[in-house]
């Protein structure tokens, strides 16, 4: 399932000087691995137009003869990766040389002059189109979830955000297209805004910080990546739909492309609608989303030496709360808890969302253009734009539940500019300017004081980082210093309601070292360390009123200071081509001042009665822990792997555990693929394999009864199987899944989805889907 | 040319950050209940009683004022409930949109003052019991607290709900205050 493919880099070998007559002419080729850089054997290429193809064999070789010359597109598949599709005008006899990006989940390490991607040292992981389009289904959290070291805060099952080393909302970056992810991340129950459709592909940075990266000081980043436009003179496209028998989902996925001589372009649209979901025993009422989403990617070559891009994406969704976790006060919340089937469940199922639930629309649009002043020296400038409107709908009296009770728009605005240079001794350089400016207005139409004061806050930032890469090491340094400008304007609290204004000036500065080391061509390993400072954020300062997502009062504290933190983490890993395969990553991430909600003892009298009240508080923590992964190839066509993911969260000064570290966890697949095509009614089925999943979730037990309302749950299994296939139908290609999740029908609740108070998790769920590419 | 671009992108950042945060609309809080009062006056001679809680800031801020006082031993007592929004000036009745949708609202009075029993005097349109008006009636001298819920789409049909047990109503809490109350 760990797969990924891409195309890393395609030469034109060798072209023999054989006039290419009527049909007569051969393409052949060799087909590798991109990351053990091994001959893949197996490998399906077809000629679409002729159908003809030919299956490479032991050494990655191919060929396939009388071919005519002109136009011609090749299709490429192997198991595990997402059918490639490459044009070419042909008229002569062609090698080429073609690299499939197939290696299984491995610890990555990417080029350097990427800059997109993180830096070399850096430890990141990523999911593949194809595992993205498999799950389809699936919001953007719960797809990188399947990371070992990831986990997913949730809100019932359709809001969910992620957690990366224990690290989430304000602590952690999301860079949609390069640009950072604005709108209210500070909610623990408000989800990225992002359609996970979009992206080819999800990495999730598993290290230090990340220099270049505006609010990346803590080092947990996760990058969504639309990809590029495939060269390809003629129009293609994709077409999926895919169901969950669970929520009865269903969904639809468009793409279409074209790279026009004088423009390239791409449109990708979205919609899903799912209804209420369901435990093994009752309908989880209210729980339903639907979401429409569409992106326009532009690319154009404006010179030999420049390169421009335009990127406007809209997210549109409204997502159901469960209709029994809305609670009025501290007395609603304990019988609530207590209850074997929360109240408000119906025995019948609704595609209605009602009162509570969320109603979020982002849009983004974002220039970006590269410009070489010589081959070792370039640009990157990015403007953007984004807009972010979010409101919440809570259960109130007399009709007003159609009114927000909260309402919030945000825009915001990014320039950002970066120098990149190679130098002949291996040395890169990478140096940037950055700013932002983000304006956050409450909408006063909610009747309700908001919880989030309006503010500005401007950001400024310079970086700059050096590497050094030579083929046993690589070595690299970082500085960064960011200003951030805050102008606040809350209401008071207490009567007459006045206007009072904040202007506070914060100042970051962070620095990072790493260094990686190949032993003897067979084992990585490496080592990053870096410190950095954290202005804390609006909400940590300025919140005050009852946040009806928590079911408390919370207030900031004005005086709180910024978080210094100090991370190091160190991996070693083998050499992926080895049958056996073990990576590990431990990491230790020491922060003085961490900035908590913090449970307090006494209660918040009000007429509605008492609420839990907490405060934003500040305490020496630490954060560390252990993911593990292994793989095994038992035979070419089974592979076992086991995954663990350890984590300790430590609030130093008090005595006790942070809240919201995920529980350990403890993940095994075994699948079996078939890597030989074979012939069903003539037609040629490729890539079918059959995966069996095991995840064991351990119980939180490092939470105390006066940390939380409830303590954390037990322990649970959840089992699940898919198959897939491909076919291949002359120009068009078909590919099908069907997939179960907890099979067992086990009833269970889990520690970081706060609908455990009130109900059980998800039941089984049978899914299907199918995708057309043409 | 990029130049150009970085300085006229630089120059409206300039442009934009000289100007700082409009001041807020402080919103209408029209939902909001400050007060409550409750009424009892006894069946036949003596004076009426007012029990009342009022927090006339919202949640946080000033605590909130309770005034209480204590009830006649062996009374019968007619007793009404009152919400209002005293941030409006006049006091807004809440007590009008609570009866309007008294099929949507139900008032629970659960008491710990020995001998003290509480019955609904009034009904929705589906006849089942709104509690703004009751008969409180006390017992012996004796003390304990009084509490009032007013609660949001409880299950009016389930078990015992419609006698004034709140075990089983659900729905939300829109108020909830206490009262210590002395039987004298």
């Amino acid at each position: 399932m760990w797969s990924r493919l891409s195309v890393l880099f395609i030469l034109l070998l060798a072209s023999l000087s054989v006039r290419g007559q009527d049909c007569t002419i051969s393409l052949s080729g060799y087909i590798y691995d991109a990351g053990t850089e091994e001959p893949l054997e197996y490998a399906n290429v077809l000629v679409e137009e002729l159908q003809t193809g030919a299956v490479t064999d032991s050494t990655g070789y191919f060929l396939i003869e009388d071919i005519c010359p002109g136009h011609i597109h090749i299709s490429f598949s192997h198991i595990g990766c997402e059918a490639q599709r490459l044009h070419l005008d042909i008229d002569k006899d062609t090698t080429i040389v073609y690299t499939l990006d197939h290696t299984d989940h491995i610890l990555h390490e990417v080029s350097i002059t990427d800059r997109k991607s993180p830096t070399a040292t850096q430890n990141f992981e990523s999911i593949s189109t194809q595992y993205i389009s498999d799950n389809a289904a699936d919001n953007l959290s719960n797809l990188i979830a399947s990371m070992p070291g990831v986990s997913s805060l949730k809100n019932g099952s359709g809001i969910a955000k992620p957690i990366v080393q224990g690290l989430y909302g304000n602590r952690l970056t999301i860079l949609n297209n390069g640009v950072v992810q604005a709108g209210q991340q500070w909610g623990n129950d408000h989800s990225p805004e992002i359609d996970p459709l979009v992206a080819n592909k999800i990495s999730v940075i598993k290290g230090v910080n990340a220099i270049s990266y505006m609010n990346g000081q803590m080092g947990a980043i996760v990058l969504v990546e639309p990809s590029k436009i495939d060269q390809d003179p003629h129009t293609h496209g994709k077409l999926q739909y895919f169901y969950e028998s669970n929520g009865r989902s269903n969904g639809v996925n468009a793409q279409i492309q074209k790279y026009g001589s004088h423009l390239a372009w791409k449109l990708n649209g979205t919609f899903k609608k799912s209804g209420d979901r369901s435990t093994p025993d009752y309908y989880l009422n209210n729980t339903g989303g639907q979401e429409t989403n569409i992106a326009l990617q532009l690319e154009k070559k404006l010179s030999d030496k420049h390169n421009a891009q335009l990127y406007i994406s809209s997210f549109n969704a409204d997502l159901g709360v469960l209709r029994g976790s809305h609670i009025g006060n501290l007395t609603d919340l304990e019988i609530a808890i207590g209850r074997d089937v929360p109240f408000f469940t119906e025995d019948k199922f609704s595609y209605e969302i009602d009162a509570p639930k969320q109603k979020v629309n982002h849009h983004l649009i974002k220039w970006s253009s590269q410009y070489f002043i010589s081959d070792s020296k370039w640009l990157n400038i990015d403007v953007s734009g984004q807009a972010n409107l979010r409101k919440e709908f809570d259960v109130r009296r007399s009709g007003r539940s159609d009114i927000p009770a909260l309402s919030l728009l945000q825009y915001m605005g990014v320039a950002d500019i970066q120098y990149n240079a190679e130098y002949d001794n291996d040395l890169y350089l990478k140096t940037g300017l950055q700013a932002s400016i983000t304006d956050n207005t409450n909408n006063p139409e909610t009747g309700i004081l908001p919880l989030i004061p309006d503010y500005i806050s401007y950001n400024g930032g310079v970086y700059t980082t050096l590497a050094k890469k030579t083929k046993t090491y690589t070595a690299e340094a970082g500085l960064r210093y960011d200003m951030v400008a805050q102008d606040v304007v809350t209401i008071s609290n207490t009567l007459p309601r006045e206007i009072l204004r904040y202007n506070d000036v914060y100042h970051n500065y962070s620095a990072s070292i790493g260094y990686k080391y190949i032993l003897a061509d067979m084992i990585n390993l490496s080592a990053n360390t870096a410190y950095a400072l954290r202005s804390p954020a609006i909400n940590e300062r300025f919140s005050f009123g009852l946040h009806q997502g928590v079911g408390g009062i919370e207030e900031g504290d004005i005086d709180i200071i910024s978080e210094q933190s100090w991370k190091t983490t160190l991996s070693i890993s083998n050499n992926a081509k080895s049958p056996i395969y073990i990576e590990a990553l431990a990491y230790f991430h020491n922060i003085d001042d961490y900035i908590f909600l913090q449970p307090q003892e006494e209660f918040i009298l009000t007429i509605r009665g008492a609420f839990p009240y907490f405060k934003y508080e500040q305490t020496d923590a630490n954060i560390y822990g252990l993911d593990v992964y292994t793989r095994y190839n038992v035979t070419k066509n089974i592979e076992a792997s086991l995954s663990y993911s350890y984590i300790k969260g430590n609030d130093e000064t008090n005595g006790t555990s942070l809240v919201f570290i995920p529980s350990n966890n403890l993940t095994a697949n075994l699948s079996y693929a078939m890597v030989k095509p074979f012939s069903v009614l003539g037609k040629p089925i490729e890539n079918l394999e059959i995966s069996l999943d095991n995840q064991y979730v351990f119980e939180q037990n490092d939470i105390t009864e006066s940390q939380d309302f409830l303590l954390p749950p037990d322990a649970y299994n959840l089992i699940g199987i898919s198959i897939s296939g491909d076919v291949q139908l002359s120009s068009t290609r078909l590919r099908l899944v069907i997939a179960a999740d907890n099979i067992m029908n086990i009833k269970y609740r889990d520690y970081l989805n706060r609908q455990r108070y009130f109900a059980d998790d998800l039941g089984r769920s049978v899914n299907a889907g199918i995708s057309v590419r043409f | 040319m990029n130049k150009h671009s970085l300085l006229a992108l630089l120059s409206i950042l300039l442009l934009l950050s000289s100007c700082g945060k409009d001041d807020p609309i402080i919103p209408n809080e029209e939902e909001l209940i400050t007060t409550l009062n409750l009424t009892l006056t006894p069946d036949g001679s003596g004076n009426s009683i007012l029990l009342s809680f009022q927090d006339l800031d919202g949640d946080g801020g000033v605590a909130p004022i309770i005034r209480t006082s204590a009830l006649q031993a062996n009374t019968s007592y007619n007793a009404t409930v009152e919400f209002l929004n005293e941030q409006e000036s006049p006091a807004e009745d809440i007590t009008l949109e609570v009866v309007e949708e008294g099929d949507e609202h139900q008032v629970f009075y659960s008491s710990s003052i020995p001998g003290v029993t509480v019955m609904y005097s009034d009904e929705d349109d589906m006849g089942n019991p709104v509690g703004i008006s009751t008969v409180i009636e006390t017992g012996d001298a004796g003390s304990g607290q009084l509490t009032i819920t007013l609660r949001h789409e409880p299950s009016k049909t389930a078990d015992g709900v419609s006698d004034g047990d709140i075990t089983n109503a659900g729905g939300e809490t829109d108020i909830e205050v206490t009262f210590d109350i002395d039987v004298e």
